[in-house]
């Protein structure tokens, strides 16, 4: 009976092959027909048991106990157990289905709204209910029936086909030779064949009686169904597996295997529960699978990936309908079937040993591997639309409607490529948070599975947002790959401060639940790109003149750092009378100041200095420009939470520094809320830590991170190779109480390696960040200016610096870069 | 399958506060489909907290009945059967059986209800059945001694009726149940 490979047997008959796959009927290709037959009866018997305990009617009297307590049997008990509660309790469950039924398929004459079909159906749902009472009832297991039904139902009528064209072998006829009553078994004479009778259509009739008369001349496949229907078969009319009398019995049957998996790791029903029983995380299992799903969209297409978590859409607004009814919504009913055809034809069976650890249960299976990886083709398909949508209403909206005009073969086969990759992402660690041993992280996506915008993110660098979003703006569209080994050094880098900090996040590739790391890992690529095309500029600047360069300087790094200049001043100042003064300020100051004192450096010493500082300093700019807002309120018009968050993020674990701001702050008119919003976070992040460590800790970062961008900028500046180590070296001098670190070159070289590998995927990342950087390049833009107007006005140990931005070719090559700077916004936002 | 809960010579609040605490635990929405009240509520109140019980309530009045409105007798039909609900204070003598079938045969029902005794009883007489579900609250009563709390839950099922008789016996909640069968041919 084993058919060829390529085809698999049964694969005619739907119900029978489902039946197979859901572990109903004997899975072995070589089952004999008895085989299947006496499973099919006893799948059918156990439902028939059930039904008998479940659908209990209080009025038949109990035969065991005649006098039954009626105290608590009577219809007004409370009592659990008594017959009338459970009576009550299922005909509130019959309420419940029957509000699901009457929506099911509802088009007119539909098979599924016919009075005998809705009662199999609500039978069918009711048992299962009473059966798993802790799972209860939930909206769309009606629809995971209702197909199931169908291909019985289809399969029912295939068989109704064949009996019409195959009646000889259907009836009585003990292998096809009649017995008439009058004539006798054992007779000489030549039988009356009843067709005979016919003269005229004698032809046609001995045409027909020729035609079968053993079961083996007709094809396998209809043999097939004719054994399996045999009356006298194994088991007898039980043993029918195609029979409309027991189709009820095997729905229960394939709906129990569906909702319980077999004995394998996908249970529909778990997608059903709340609860997080029966999940790896504290997480409901559906929001662990689509956290999967977003996974393993991370791994395959990083940019639509980054797009959703941009918009903040959460996978399990769509992928709640889409897991629970296994895409019965998505699809029309005929190409679900097949697409089921492949899902149940995926082994449901653990993939992993018992010690393996994974990351996500339902990718644990190959068949629960096929279902994501079926989501995940799905996303693909609408992919470039999904791309265009700007906020996430329309995204979702394209999502819940999906196409109907599609090729289902093309997303299956895609699918099925996918698939093993699914596999492989549940165990790989190097490209996913350790679950289990970072608590953090189940507290950070718990709270992003219950509250459904994602937190502010919060990472522990400290990069110079401004300086890098300047530095693209100036880049003109080179930015691509800079982004891309920003992106792998931003990587390291947040790797080794994860590290200090004792975060035990770890991290290079982006996965769904980093919400925080990816948008990290969009600034850091805007902070690559802001660096690099400082760096440019400031190429461009030194052909000009030399001095003009170096009022360039002081203008770049206000360029870099708007609230920079603005802040700087008066920080400068709170630095002079604030007694409590952290070194990490002192350690700002100077360089600036040792920069500004000394404007007859090399220029590229100076550009790679000054490069170097405003990075260091630019950990506080986003934070400065929390104060500076509030110097210039009518500058921060349309500051969104995205920068205000930056601040919040910048530098975290910097409670001196809020401090500090404060100061500044209270100085001046602001809305020192930002600063305590970003206080807040920093408490949340890291209470524990000490302030003098938390100092020493981010000057301790600063310099690899340093270190790490004069390497970035080795990359993409050879010129200023050689200054890279002379102003390392310079700047390890510059920094107070800092630990001369660890050698740059060497972690350039491995990261460069890594950066090459980031080129491809980080090259759409850019993309969806180039759109912010336009808006926000925008509000530096005006920052700026208005920082010019506060500068003139700050007297004061910031008289050199101020100075050399006043002096009067400084201000017009000032306003030389900031029309560059509208010129590439406007470029950006176009784009 | 329909529960039909009869009751009534509540008193309240002449002669008691409210229903027995274990009663009301078991009076909950959603279950029951009609109530029947033979009377003696008999404030506003308590046909308030009966209506909230079901939408479906039936009541006659009773003499110390403060609404004015309640018809002196009713009757409805549920399922195949006929009930017949009067508060029983103008059936003289009260509680006699057989004037009470007279009223029954007036009425043409197969199922009569009534009260003023404050005390239950259940007959079958004469292809019909009468019953008292008596005083759900136990209240005073000068022609019964010692009155126990008591009302009556009917589940009509196609011929067929089930009577529960729910009794507060020293404190303890007491369940009885008798059936009834409604013959082919009733009452002419």
């Amino acid at each position: 009976m084993a058919e060829g490979e390529k085809r698999r047997r049964f694969s005619n008959l739907r119900s029978v092959l489902w039946r197979v796959d859901l572990g109903i009927l004997p899975a072995s290709p070589e089952a004999s027909v008895e085989e299947h037959r006496r499973a099919a009866a006893d799948s059918r018997r156990r439902y028939v048991t059930l039904r008998r305990r479940l659908l209990v009617d209080p009025h038949v009297p109990k035969d065991e106990s005649r006098s039954s307590d009626l105290v608590v049997d009577n219809p007004l008990s409370q009592n659990p157990d008594s017959s009338w509660g459970r009576f009550f309790k299922g005909a509130e469950l019959e309420k419940t289905v029957d509000q699901d039924l009457s929506r099911l398929y509802p088009e007119d004459g539909s098979y599924f709204q016919t009075p005998a079909c809705q009662a199999m159906l609500r039978r069918i749902l009711l048992m299962w209910c009473l059966q798993h009472p802790e799972y209860g009832y939930r909206q769309g297991m009606h629809e995971l029936l209702a197909p199931l039904v169908y291909v019985l139902q289809v399969d029912i009528d295939e068989l109704s086909q064949v009996r019409k064209l195959h009646e000889d072998c259907f009836n009585d006829d003990f292998d096809g030779v009649p017995f008439l009553d009058t004539d006798m078994v054992f007779s000489y004479k030549p039988r009356k064949d009843p067709k005979w009778n016919l003269g005229y259509d004698d032809e046609y009739n001995s045409e027909r009686s020729s035609k079968i008369n053993t079961l083996d001349e007709l094809d396998s496949d209809t043999k097939e169904i004719i054994l399996l229907s045999d009356a006298y078969g194994a088991e007898g009319e039980l043993g029918i597996v195609l029979s409309e009398r027991f189709m009820e019995h095997d729905a229960y049957s394939m709906f129990d295997g569906l909702m319980d998996g077999g004995s394998g790791m996908v249970h529909m029903a778990e997608f059903f529960s709340p609860s997080s029983v029966g999940s790896s995380s504290n997480l409901p299992p559906v929001i662990e699978a689509s956290s999967a799903l977003y996974h393993l969209l991370s791994i395959v297409e990083p940019t639509l990936h980054n797009h959703f978590i941009e918009l903040k859409v959460e996978p399990q607004w769509f992928a709640l309908r889409w897991l629970r009814v296994l895409f019965g919504r998505e699809f029309c009913l005929n190409d679900l079937l097949v697409v089921w055809d492949k899902v149940f034809a995926c082994s449901n069976n653990m993939l992993l040993s018992s010690d393996e650890e994974y990351n996500f249960r339902i990718l644990c299976s190959a068949r629960g591997a096929f279902i994501a990886a079926m989501a995940v083709s799905m996303l693909l398909h609408i992919r470039s639309s999904l791309l265009a949508t700007e906020i996430d209403i329309f995204c979702l909206q394209r999502l819940l409607n999906f196409p109907t005009n599609i090729d289902v073969q093309k997303l299956i086969e895609k699918a099925t490529s996918l698939q093993s990759i699914a596999i492989e992402a549940n165990t790989s660690f190097s490209s996913f948070l350790l679950k289990r041993d970072s608590c953090e992280y189940d507290r950070v996506h718990s709270n992003r599975a219950t509250s459904t915008p994602p937190r502010t993110p919060l990472h522990p660098l400290s990069e110079s947002y401004w300086e890098e979003k300047w530095r693209n703006v100036h880049k003109d569209g080179t930015t691509p790959k800079e982004s891309e080994k920003g992106d792998s050094f931003s990587k390291q880098l947040k790797k080794s401060l994860t590290q200090r900090l004792g975060l035990s996040r770890t991290e290079s590739d982006p996965s769904p639940v980093k919400v925080l790391s990816v948008k990290n890992d969009t600034r850091n690529s805007v902070r690559r790109c802001l660096l690099n095309t400082l760096s440019d500029d400031l190429e461009r600047s030194n052909e000009v003149a030399g001095k003009i360069q170096q009022d360039e300087f002081p203008i770049g790094s206000v360029h870099r750092e708007p609230p920079m200049s603005s802040a700087e001043p008066s920080k400068l100042k709170a630095a002079g009378e604030n007694a409590t003064v952290s070194p990490l300020c002192v350690a700002k100051v100077n360089p600036l100041k040792n920069y500004v004192v000394e404007p007859a450096h090399e220029n590229a010493t100076q550009r790679t200095k000054c490069i170097a500082e405003s990075c260091s300093s630019g950990e506080n700019s986003p934070v400065f420009y929390a104060a500076s807002s509030g110097n210039e309120p009518e500058n921060s018009q349309g500051i969104d939470s995205e920068s205000s968050s930056v601040t919040s993020n910048s530098c975290a674990g910097d409670h001196d520094k809020d401090e500090i701001l404060k100061d500044e702050s209270s100085n001046s008119n602001d809305d020192s809320k930002t600063i305590q919003d970003s206080e807040a976070a920093f408490s949340d992040k890291s209470p524990d830590q000490d302030e003098t460590s938390e100092r020493a800790v981010v000057s301790n970062e600063r310099k690899p991170f340093i270190s790490k961008l004069q390497w970035l900028l080795k990359l993409g500046r050879p010129s200023v190779e050689g200054n890279m180590e002379k102003s390392s070296g310079e700047t390890s001098d510059d920094k107070q109480g800092v630990d001369a670190s660890h050698s740059p070159p060497s972690d350039g070289n491995s990261n460069n390696s890594r950066g090459s590998v980031k080129l491809a995927s980080g090259d759409k990342k850019v993309m969806g960040t180039l759109k912010n950087l336009g808006q926000n390049m925008l509000e530096n833009i005006q920052v700026i200016e208005s920082a010019f107007q506060q500068d003139r006005g700050q007297p004061g140990p910031v008289e050199n610096f101020s100075n050399n931005i006043l002096g009067g070719k400084g201000q017009v090559t000032a306003m030389a870069a900031l029309t560059e700077l509208r010129k590439i916004s406007n470029l950006l936002s176009e784009m | 399958m329909v529960l039909v809960l009869a009751l009534g010579d509540l008193h309240v609040p002449h002669r008691a506060a409210d229903l027995p605490a274990k009663f009301k635990s078991m009076l909950v929405p959603g279950k029951i489909q009609h109530i029947i009240c033979t009377g003696n509520l008999c404030i506003k109140e308590v046909h308030d907290y009966l209506k909230s019980l079901c939408p479906d309530l039936h009541i006659t009045r009773g003499e110390y009945d403060e609404d004015a409105r309640y018809p002196e007798t009713k009757t409805l039909t549920i399922g195949l059967f006929k009930l017949g609900l009067c508060h029983g204070h103008q059936v003289v003598p009260w509680g006699d059986l057989d004037s009470l079938a007279m009223l029954q045969r007036q009425l043409d029902v197969d199922i009569l209800v009534t009260g003023h005794t404050h005390q239950f009883k259940a007959y079958k007489h004469e292809g019909g059945v009468v019953i008292n579900p008596g005083s759900a609250t136990g209240a005073y009563s000068s022609i019964t001694y010692d009155v126990n709390p008591s009302f009556v839950l009917m589940d009509i099922d196609g011929l067929r009726v089930v009577v529960y008789v729910y009794e507060l016996i020293d404190g303890e909640v007491k369940v009885d149940k008798i059936d009834f069968k409604k013959t082919a041919t009733m009452h002419a």
